[in-house]
């Protein structure tokens, strides 16, 4: 995987997750960009407002801002959504 | 934290021009919800034959105006969403929304630490709602606005950044025009550095409570400068946007 370098052409293009936060409470129903998550890579513990958004592929790539690594993925077809969470210790979301 | 974001047919209440690019829309909203500065609507366009383009837009306005938000606009040339509520869009027009988004980018006002904006472009947006939001509220927080615009044309809110900078109270105001400064500025002339960065932000202190929006690359430098600076990067929170917004 050549391009997925932490310092590709797209950074330039690299978004925060605020930027889908709408798509997020919308699959979770509930406000996302304030829920922390361990990031499986290198541990950081951040919000999910702090992760650098990649938007213009065909899925949504949200990487962690310490380590650069994939945390969560998201593609979306007419009829689903599909979410990657591999590079997600875990997400903590309040009852 | 349960929030339901249904989308809603928002009727367009006024297109205001605030730069030769730049347009505030006023909207009525049905199911209005008071919003919290720095957060978003999402606004999304069908056409006839199905296809949809969507697109994060910041709220102005202050969250007390009930019943309608203000969303300041940039059109992109290449844009796909832009270009029509620049040039199409008019009042009475009927459009879908569905906000407000995000909990992460925002003040409320309800905290005791010293404010520093940090803008680039119209990244100025949702910081304009958090000064119109302290300027209701009578916020009396030290506040510093530090606001990068290619020229002077391009300044978005001009005019009333220096009605609230004149006020008791009100926050500090400081220009840097990157490409062309008219005849006589006193503003900064050069992109955000760490001595503007210094000179602005260290009256602050050390607590102070940062918000950066603006294009990614600013952003980015203008953070690590921060850092540097000694401010941790617990207190930065920052909000990037490509040069077509979001997907």
């Amino acid at each position: 995987m050549l391009s997925d370098t932490p310092l590709d052409v797209s950074s330039e293009l690299m978004l925060d997750a605020n930027a889908v936060a709408g798509l997020l409470q919308e699959v979770f129903g509930v406000e996302m960009t304030v829920v922390p998550a361990e990031c499986a890579g290198c541990g950081n513990r951040a919000e999910i407002g702090t992760l650098l958004a990649f938007t213009r592929g065909p899925g949504i790539v949200l990487r962690c801002a310490a380590c650069m690594q994939v945390v969560l993925r998201i593609v979306q077809t007419p009829d689903s959504v599909y979410i990657d969470a591999r590079g997600a210790v875990y997400l903590r979301l309040r009852r | 934290m349960k929030a339901s974001i249904e989308w809603q047919i928002a009727t367009v209440k006024a297109v205001h021009p605030e730069t030769h690019s730049v347009k505030t829309l006023t909207l009525k909203l049905p199911n209005w919800q008071r919003h919290r500065p720095g957060q978003h609507y999402d606004i999304r366009l069908t056409a006839e034959d199905g296809y949809q383009a969507q697109r994060s837009y910041s709220i102005a306005s202050e969250p007390e105006r009930e019943g309608e938000i203000d969303l300041t606009v940039e059109r992109i040339e290449s844009g796909e969403v832009s270009p029509y509520l620049h040039d199409v869009l008019i009042p009475g027009d009927r459009i879908e929304v569905r906000g407000p988004i995000g909990g992460y980018f925002v003040w409320e006002g309800s905290r005791p630490e010293p404010l520093l904006l940090i803008a680039g472009g119209s990244g100025v947006v949702p910081l304009m709602s958090m000064l119109r939001h302290r300027s209701v509220a009578g916020g009396k927080i030290q506040t510093r606005l530090l606001y990068s615009s290619r020229t002077f044309d391009d300044i978005i809110y001009f005019a009333e950044l220096e009605r609230l900078q004149g006020v008791k109270n009100g926050p500090k105001v400081y220009h840097t025009l990157t490409r062309t400064q008219p005849e006589g500025w006193k503003g900064y002339a050069r992109r955000i550095d760490r001595q503007m960065l210094g000179e602005v932000a260290k009256p602050l202190g050390g607590s102070v409570q940062v918000f950066i929006c603006g294009p990614t690359l600013l952003v980015e430098s203008t953070a690590d400068e921060l850092v540097g600076l000694g401010i941790p990067a617990a207190q930065i929170r920052t909000e990037r946007f490509g040069p077509s917004g979001p997907a």
